[in-house]
């Protein structure tokens, strides 16, 4: 993007007020959102997105610039603007940069330019048709098709240079169905960190049928219960509550400032002992997949609980130099340039276990089966979550019986993960629609084989 | 200094050559942002940024570009992007760029002339004070998080090709934390502090510091109860979250688009008589107050429910001319990448006379519901209405117990036929534009515990 010597001058400009490292994070972001609602395409949206951000550490005190502009001058402003905190005439070196590279195969099969706009467009409004004709009970359709391009380029004054190409597809379709006076909607949805191979591996109108009919079933629902019940959460996207609950517990920055319930706590049992916990940022394909975090760190597979024994946190590099580790675990990520990285996850997951996932609700007396659900959310201080299904099923006599509506659970995290008493065999990354919030939105991914949780609080307003 | 003005107009006349409608929008902004943690500052980021939107209208059929990029390369790029896109999709008769109107010149009170006096150095002194107000409240104040504040002026440039052109500048500053209280065996609770303004000079590091220590404080210990039907008293924090759904039940595009649990139930008895509901663009102070709305339509207060009865929607000129009638000012959009869309302005429910202690006096058994999740537990769509709660139980007048581990359901409907108290604690939160909303009374709530 810029030459190693542009790159040096900016970086040795960032380190003359004393700062002991200084950064170049170069973006380029192109995305192309078409949308499809009430039987019209509505949207047709191209953005770009270009900057640089340039980020000094003096000791503890993280210092940040950004500018539109990728011409040298404005990013040595950025960076004098970055070094104005500094006091110091304690210059420290560039070290030459070098180029890493990673050997991680992530290129995409099919370039988005191998359907036109008008093809992708034709996509979408077959999903309409096809939806709007599965059932007459269907009120409503939308569907939206996105791909992005995210180009990075990373120096920094220890000497590393690094370039990435992160591409995205993604395609997201939901119904609304009506009947007297009832309404629900339901969604569903597929992407990745892939090129348009993403449409041969996916049907996008056996999608938008599987959205028709759970919306129709939940206009059948009964109110949700309210009280304590065992809960069996399905397989793929029920990995959110994992991600929420305990996941970003584990997450360095809650770890170092002591916030988390899992300070301190690397050797000790925190889960049941049929619990392995992993983040992997390095299986190709998923949402949550780098090869190099946006600190330029490989990233990696970290164990973060191993048969219930927490083996791991989440590290960026500020988290890492704060405690004075090595290294850092490559789960720095950040927005864009005009964002700083923190420790976030990438693919988190509960890996597989021993049970079938059939023998699973059939060993249920009574409890909820979760079919699917919308996000969860929790406190981080103490893994409180919540997340609500958007279809669910009372089990009884280990039987699926009525739909139940207005779900919502709630429980602690950490406890939860210590009663988890059934892990079923199914493991499944979701669909790769996921988007985390953490005062800066990433994508990612999440996963789990079916389990169970004996007790979880349930709200609904029925009995 | 460019002008932004002038290159909006001169890219609409582009944009607009060959015959169609266009509308050009760039924003240019400042932010600062600071973070303490431990009493250090902790990160520190100050920028500026620039960017354009053009939005493309041919026959009907619209296209949108935007770009960060404002060289003259990246500007062609862009507003050609538009017009190739507006090719692509579907031919709506209603799509128009609306005409051109008088914009009433009274100051809304949205910029702070002063906003570039208060140094970076006095903001990092404010923020570690938050923090110290938090901490120092008490010694079970274990640590805080996410300490930090953040300040922007923005400035709106929007010209388009009906003879439209405008411009304003904006301030805001805000100021958060969370405060974590943690008991002797190591069981913490946190609780949020929260300053918003116009201006560094409405934040108060006292009460946002205090404000997080003493509900977090308060909360320690929570315990679930019995399973039951209760009155409940909504914290504004709270309440806040279930009106967000409510306003985009009252969208008209949600109406058209079957996305309302309100749906035709004009003119109706909604709500208890207690219930009026606003939404007013030009609100004196209002976070999402402005001359012109994201189309350059006049901002304006409209009447939504009025002691209970269902009286009107907000519209932008798409929706309004659909529904052949006039817009309220409620397109809205996200900065230059968004295409303008309808939604609420400064949304609020209108104050009652009663004090929050007041309110608690009356009631004779419920719960004081401080701080509650959920992720799409409330519904505008289904009307559903489920969240985890946690707070304080209430009996005979008198604040008891803390609750935690619970959950508290409704409909929204039932939600507001039985508000049966309003606060006059009238609370201004950045949701979704900005929403209004005091201490709520509810009754008839369904609180999920222990099965006794």
């Amino acid at each position: 993007m810029i030459s190693k010597e542009s790159a040096s001058k900016i970086l040795a400009e960032g380190l003359k007020t004393g700062a002991d490292f200084a950064e170049i994070y170069i973006e380029d972001v192109s995305q192309l959102r078409l949308g499809l609602d009430d039987s019209r395409l509505e949207q047709a949206i191209r953005g770009t997105d270009r900057g640089a951000g340039i980020r000094l550490f003096f000791g503890n005190l993280v210092t940040y610039a950004y500018t539109d502009v990728l011409t040298e001058e404005s990013m040595l402003s950025a960076a004098k603007s970055a070094a104005s905190a500094g006091t110091s005439s304690n210059k420290n070196q560039v070290i030459d940069l070098t180029e890493k590279t990673s050997s991680l195969d992530f290129d995409i099969k099919k370039a988005f330019d191998n359907l036109s706009i008008d093809d992708k467009a034709t996509i979408l409004r077959q999903i309409d048709e096809v939806g709007r004709a599965h059932n007459p009970l269907i009120a409503q359709v939308f569907a939206w098709y996105m791909e992005r391009s995210r180009k990075v380029w990373i120096y920094n004054s220890e000497g590393l240079y690094v370039h990435d190409n992160r591409d995205f597809v993604e395609m997201g379709m939901g119904v609304i169905a009506q009947k007297d006076g009832i309404l629900q909607q339901a969604y569903n949805g597929f992407g990745g960190q892939v090129g348009l191979e993403l449409l041969d591996n996916n049907d996008p109108i056996e999608k938008i049928k599987e959205a028709a009919d759970s919306a129709v079933r939940m206009l059948d629902a009964k109110p949700a219960p309210a009280g304590e019940m065992t809960v069996v959460l399905p397989n793929g996207w029920g990995g959110v509550l994992f991600h929420e609950a305990c996941g970003h517990q584990m997450e360095a920055d809650f770890i170092t400032n002591g916030a988390s319930a899992y300070a301190n706590k690397i050797g000790e049992v925190v889960a049941s002992p049929i619990v392995t916990a992993i983040d992997d940022g390095t299986i190709p394909g998923r949402r949550g997949s780098i090869r190099f975090d946006d600190d330029g760190t490989p990233s990696n597979r970290t164990v973060l609980i191993e048969k219930g024994v927490l083996k791991e946190y989440m590290w960026d590099k500020v988290e890492a130099r704060r405690v004075g580790r090595d290294a850092s675990t490559g789960n720095g990520r950040r927005q864009s340039y005009r964002h700083m990285p923190m420790p976030r996850m990438t693919n988190t997951f509960i890996d597989a276990g021993e049970h079938d996932p059939q023998e699973i609700i059939e060993n249920t007396k009574r409890g909820i089966f979760v079919k699917s659900m919308a996000g969860g959310q929790a406190d981080i201080a103490h893994g409180d979550f919540v997340f609500n299904a958007t279809e669910a099923y009372l089990i009884e006599d280990g039987k699926l019986t009525a739909p139940l509506r207005g779900a919502t659970f709630t429980g602690n995290g950490p406890e939860v993960l210590k009663e988890i008493d059934m892990v079923g065999t199914d493991l499944a990354l979701d669909p790769g629609m996921g988007m985390c919030g953490k005062g800066q939105s990433a994508r990612v991914s999440v996963g789990q084989p079916t389990i169970r949780l004996p007790r979880v609080m349930v709200g609904g307003t029925g009995e | 200094m460019t002008d932004y003005l002038e290159l909006a107009k001169s890219v609409v006349g582009k944009a607009s050559s060959d015959g169609a409608e266009a509308e050009v929008i760039i924003t240019d902004s400042k932010n600062t942002q600071v973070k303490v943690r431990n009493g250090e500052v902790d990160q520190l980021s100050l920028s500026g940024s620039v960017g354009m939107g053009v939005r493309v209208i041919n026959n009907g059929r619209t296209g949108y570009a935007y770009t960060s990029d404002l060289s003259d390369a990246g500007v062609e790029t862009t507003w050609r992007a538009a017009q190739q896109l507006s090719a692509v999709t579907t031919e709506d008769q209603y799509r128009k760029l609306p005409e051109p109107q008088p914009i009433p010149e009274d100051d809304l009170g949205i910029f702070d002339p002063n906003f570039e006096d208060v140094t970076t150095a006095e903001k990092l002194e404010f923020l570690k004070q938050v923090e110290k107000y938090a901490m120092d409240y008490d010694e079970k104040i274990a640590v805080t998080d996410f300490c930090q504040y953040g300040d922007g002026v923005t400035y709106t440039y929007l010209a388009n090709s009906k003879g439209f052109a405008g411009s304003y500048g904006s301030t805001s500053a805000f100021a958060y934390l969370d405060a974590i209280a943690r008991d002797a065996d190591g069981v913490s609770v946190s609780a949020i502090g929260l300053g918003v303004g116009i201006s560094f000079r409405d934040l108060n590091a006292k009460t946002i510091g205090e404000q997080a220590s003493r509900k977090a404080l308060s909360l320690l210990g929570g315990k679930p109860v019995d399973t039951q039907k209760a009155t409940v008293v909504l914290d504004p924090i709270v309440g806040g979250q279930i009106l967000g759904a409510i306003s985009a039940a009252l969208s008209a595009e949600a109406w058209h688009r079957k996305r309302s649990f309100l749906l035709d139930r004009m003119s109706q008895e909604v709500g208890s008589s207690m219930v009026t509901l606003m939404d007013n663009g030009r609100l004196k102070g209002g976070l999402a107050s402005a001359p012109f709305d994201a189309e350059g339509v006049p901002t304006k207060a409209t009447r939504l429910i009025d002691e209970g009865v269902l009286q009107n929607l907000i519209y932008d000129s798409y929706s309004a001319a659909k529904a052949g009638t006039i817009s309220t000012g409620n397109a809205t959009r996200n900065g230059h990448r968004g295409m303008p869309s309808l939604g609420p302005s400064n949304f609020y429910m209108q104050p009652g006379t009663k004090s929050v202690d007041e309110i608690i006096k009356g009631v004779d058994k419920g719960f004081y519901v401080l701080s509650v999740m959920q992720t799409g537990g409330v519904s505008p769509i289904t009307g559903d209405c489920s969240m985890s709660a946690n707070g304080l139980w209430i009996e005979n007048g008198e604040i008891k117990q803390a609750v935690g581990g619970v959950t508290i359901a409704t409909t929204l409907d039932d939600f507001l036929m039985n508000i049966s108290d309003v606060g006059n604690d009238l609370t201004q939160l950045p949701f979704m534009g900005a929403i209004g909303v005091p201490t709520l009374r509810v009754d008839h709530v369904t609180i999920g515990g222990i099965d006794s």
